[in-house]
């Protein structure tokens, strides 16, 4: 399954890129995500709850982060499992600059397995669109809460 | 004579305790102690087993047992692949998934509990860790040189090739007054989803050192032998009980994984294990039929007379082998000319492993793939040639003289009539009125289609050298003291009706109320030997065995009223209860004679005691059913939606026994076939996960999207067996998909529309009008 869209942040992009670096940031923002963890090896672990049509379920997993150049663009490799099934995920997010806002761009393939390929596929695009655009307003907002101390600094080491 | 009852149409027996809910399957039964079993099953298509965590599970109060594939590896035998080809590969196929997964839904670990709540959590708390492979799930680029291998122990993903050649193809290929057609026609890959979904109970007595399995299956005996070989156990203390079974179709014509383990963990348990395959489960997991990719060409004469037929066939056979996973495919080359003696033929066979679960058979098995392939076929070459479909079919007919007809594909048609059921279904239908309808229609841009199938199909499976697992089968009959009469069969029928036309002939063999008669089927410790119910066979070969057992005890019981009444046995009729002479001066009640044979005081020389009698019916030949079906549909010209108008179907199933019966069988085919035509497709991603696994994904079909069927027969009996009857189990899917086929795009055709594939879809038709639209 493809993923491909972009949104609009209010924000400057240094701001935006720390903001999409930032676990607790991140933690807020990603709809069901109950634990977002830095690990020692620079990667994340995640624990998120989701509901596809009928099947809900937990979810644990790790998300990496690949070739930074920040504060333009890193890559993002997602892996998952939970009840009766497992998701895999690899994309690109791009930020560019557009009159003092930043627009976020991404594209990636994702892969289902198990109960919510079995019984959810008709739903699944639909779903994963609406769980990003969530991500995205709600990260907006958090960005936006947190503009003072998001002030321009030195861009960050991952 | 009040004791004519073959060819009535007569209730069923079956139907008062289906009806009222007062049949007991598998799921119904509940013995002492009984624990309940399920299953951790792959989500992926290809993949190493990393690592299995099951310590979360087994410290679930209530959880007795975690089994995996290494405990099983060395305890249990493989799972059976009965069909014996040349040069086939076959795959170690473990009850559950040892070191790799290959489809999803495979079984990789069983969890016993003490109810089946606790067991269907603990699935849940099994951590696997897999490393997952790439998945092969095209079955064309699975038989290229650098696709990724199903089986590491294999060189390639071929399973088997089978060619069938026949006549002078040099000939052919140099003759330029030739048209070739061509075409390549999907046949998708579909579920059976019987309603009872599968379901076992294993009974090991620790103590008896016996194994009892009640089993949902259309094939006890066979299940008993294999199980007994799996199990390492000696057979003659191994009993399986078929007991009501809701519909099958071919995916319970199988030994199961599931059976397997059930049976392992009683005997380590020393408790009855249940296990009941869930929806989604049965859509992974049970067999699944047809997926083939046939690449056809018909070699044509101007005057529209076929002359050769060529076809490449593509097989996805799925992960392993089931029963008779690659044995399938080969019966569509052996059906493929259809009702057409087409002198040159040419048929290669690929059987491909890719991962994705076994098909195997289904209603038709390999006959309905056949029988779309020529009945498509015929109707490109009307198109081709402009004449009429009717005109293509009865040019190419054989005559009803040319029967016994040998093929050369290799089985000889035993006898037919394609002209009369032709014609009368035409009738039935108002052809030519038809015909003229659609020119009205089409002038006011409404799109009316009539599509044809005219089909051969191959039953009564079947003499014994060409089956896999003997293609005999054992009736008995025994009058008990009292006037009753017992028939036992081994077959299984689960549905069809046999209890009921079973009763039919031994009551009117004996001249005796129906009611006297009771059949019993599907337990290996009541009947003694049978194969089972599948291949259209029950009632041909089974029926034959009763017939004949029957017969046998018309034999026994006429010399001991011969011998009371001083008359020859040879003068004896049995009628009405009665034991007597034609004219009726000399006559025993029914009752008497029996109570001859038990009591036994003055028995005739060399006659023993007691009156059961059995026969093992072994037939000389398959039979082939036949038939002519029309379809009427109209196509939404704006949305692409097909409505089903009329359903013509004319069958010759050979002698019929009972009309009720031959009815539901063929309604019911009808809806199958049908519904492939119009909506099933069981369908996997690219990853090869299932993404139709529910039934909301997959879209069985529902009564109210059927019209009435007008259905009607003839009846051209059949030498191979006394009774002359054919079988007619899966005439009305191996007839109707071509049909629906046919007439979508006949509805079509002015378009420019040549060929569409299954399933036809509201979106792909819509999707073809826009093009075709688009060009006008």
């Amino acid at each position: 399954m493809k993923i491909e869209g972009n949104h609009k942040i209010p924000a400057p992009r240094d701001v935006v890129w720390r903001g999409l670096l930032d676990p607790a940031v991140l933690a807020r923002a990603v709809p069901g995500c109950e634990k977002l963890e830095a690990q020692p090896d620079g990667s994340y672990r995640a624990e998120m709850s989701v509901g596809i049509a009928a099947v809900k379920g937990k979810y644990h997993g790790r998300i990496e982060i690949l070739d930074p150049v920040p504060p333009e663009r890193y890559r993002m490799k997602v892996e998952g499992q939970g009840t009766g099934g497992f998701v895999k995920g690899e994309g690109v997010l791009t930020l560019a600059e557009q009159g003092g806002e930043t627009v976020v761009s991404y594209s990636g393939e994702a892969q289902v397995g198990g109960i919510i390929a079995n019984v959810g596929q008709r739903l699944l695009q639909g779903a994963a669109r609406q769980i990003v655009s969530r991500f995205f307003e709600a990260f907006a907002r958090e960005i936006a809460a947190h503009a003072p101390t998001a002030a321009p600094g030195p861009p960050v080491e991952v | 004579m009040s004791t004519k009852l073959l060819g009535e149409r007569i209730k069923r027996k079956e139907d008062p305790r289906l009806i009222q809910g007062r049949a007991h399957y598998v799921d119904d039964l509940k013995l002492d102690g009984m624990l309940y079993m399920s299953f951790v099953r792959s989500v992926y298509a290809y993949a190493r087993i990393k690592s299995i965590d099951a310590a979360a599970a087994k410290s679930l109060p209530g959880v007795l047992e975690v089994i995996t594939g290494a405990d099983i590896k060395d305890q249990l035998g493989l799972i059976p692949c009965a069909a014996g080809m040349e040069g086939l590969k076959i795959p170690k196929h473990y009850c559950l998934a040892v070191d790799t997964v290959r489809y999803v839904g495979e079984p990789v670990v069983a969890i016993v509990a003490k109810d089946r709540y606790t067991a269907r959590d603990a699935v849940d708390k099994v951590e696997i860790t897999y490393d997952p492979l790439t998945p092969v799930t095209d079955p064309e680029s699975a038989l290229g040189k650098d696709s990724p291998r199903v089986h590491e122990e294999f060189s390639d993903n071929l399973a088997f090739v089978a060619k069938l050649e026949a006549g002078d193809w040099k000939a052919l290929e140099a003759d330029s007054t030739l048209k070739i057609v061509k075409q390549r026609l999907i046949n998708q890959r579909l579920a059976p989803a019987s309603i009872e979904t599968r379901g076992v109970i294993a009974s090991y007595s620790l103590g008896e050192e016996t194994l009892t399995v009640w089993s949902s299956t259309q094939i006890p005996h066979l299940l008993k032998t294999q199980l007994a070989i799996l199990t390492r156990t000696d057979e003659s203390r191994v009993r399986v009980i078929a007991p009501e079974v809701g519909g099958a179709f071919g995916s319970k014509l199988n030994v199961y994984a599931e059976e397997g383990v059930a049976c392992y963990a009683s005997h380590r348990l020393g408790k009855p294990v249940k296990w009941i395959e869930g929806r989604r489960e049965n859509l992974l997991g049970t067999i699944h039929g047809r997926d083939q990719i046939n690449d056809l060409e018909l070699y044509v004469k101007p005057d529209g007379k076929v002359v050769g037929l060529k076809c490449n066939i593509i097989a996805d056979l799925g992960a392993y082998h089931q029963l008779l996973t690659p044995a399938i495919p080969t019966l569509t080359a052996l059906m493929i000319v259809g009702c057409y003696n087409i002198p040159n033929v040419w048929v290669e066979t690929k059987g491909v492993f890719t991962n994705k679960m076994a098909t195997d058979a289904y209603r038709g098995a390999g006959r309905p793939e056949a029988t779309y392939i020529i009945e498509r076929g015929m109707d490109l070459v009307a198109r081709e040639l402009n004449m009429d479909p009717v005109d293509v079919r009865m040019k190419n007919f054989p005559e009803p003289k040319d029967f016994p007809l040998a093929l050369p594909t290799g089985v000889t048609y035993d006898t037919a009539n394609y002209q009369k059921t032709l014609k009368k279904v035409l009738k039935l239908a108002h052809y030519p009125t038809l015909r003229k309808e659609q020119e009205r229609l089409r002038k006011k841009g409404k799109y009316l289609g009539i599509g044809l199938s005219t089909y051969v199909e191959i039953c009564a499976m079947g003499p014994s050298s060409r089956m896999p697992a003997g293609g005999w089968e054992f009736g008995m009959v025994r009058v008990e003291p009292t006037g009753k009469v017992t028939v036992y069969s081994g077959t299984s029928p689960h549905g069809q009706g046999e209890e009921t036309s079973f009763a039919q002939i031994t009551a009117e063999g004996l001249g005796i109320p129906f009611d006297d008669v009771t059949v019993y089927h599907g337990d290996t410790s009541v009947v003694q030997h049978g194969i089972g119910t599948f291949g259209s066979r029950t009632t041909a070969v089974g029926g034959t065995a009763v017939f004949r057992a029957t017969e046998r005890i018309r034999k026994k019981m006429a010399r001991l009223a011969a011998h009371r009444l001083g008359v020859k046995p040879g003068d004896l009729e049995f009628r009405d209860g009665k034991v007597e002479t034609s004219d009726g001066s000399k006559s025993m009640a029914f009752g008497d004679v029996v109570g001859e044979a038990y009591y036994a005081r003055q028995l005739p020389p060399g006659v023993e005691p007691g009156l059961t009698e059995q026969y093992v019916f072994e037939p000389a030949n398959y039979t082939f059913p036949f038939g002519a079906h029309v379809a009427v549909t109209e196509v939404d010209a704006e949305t692409g939606e097909i409505a089903l108008r009329n359903y013509y179907a004319v069958d010759d199933c050979g002698r019929i026994l009972n009309p009720l019966l031959v009815d539901g069988q063929i309604h019911g085919g009808l809806a199958q076939g049908i519904g492939q035509a119009l909506w099933e497709e069981l369908v996997y991603d690219e990853n090869g996960q299932v993404v139709t696994g529910s039934l909301m994904d997959y879209a069985l079909p529902k009564a109210h999207q059927f019209p009435w069927f007008d259905t009607q027969t003839t009846e051209t009996r059949t030498p191979v067996n006394p009774l002359g009857v054919k079988g007619v189990g899966e005439a009305g899917t191996i007839g109707s998909t071509p049909a629906i086929v046919n007439s979508v795009v006949d509805a079509l055709q002015h378009l420019g529309v040549r060929h569409i594939d299954m399933p036809l879809k509201p979106e792909k038709i819509w999707k073809i009008l826009k093009t075709v639209d688009g060009r006008q």
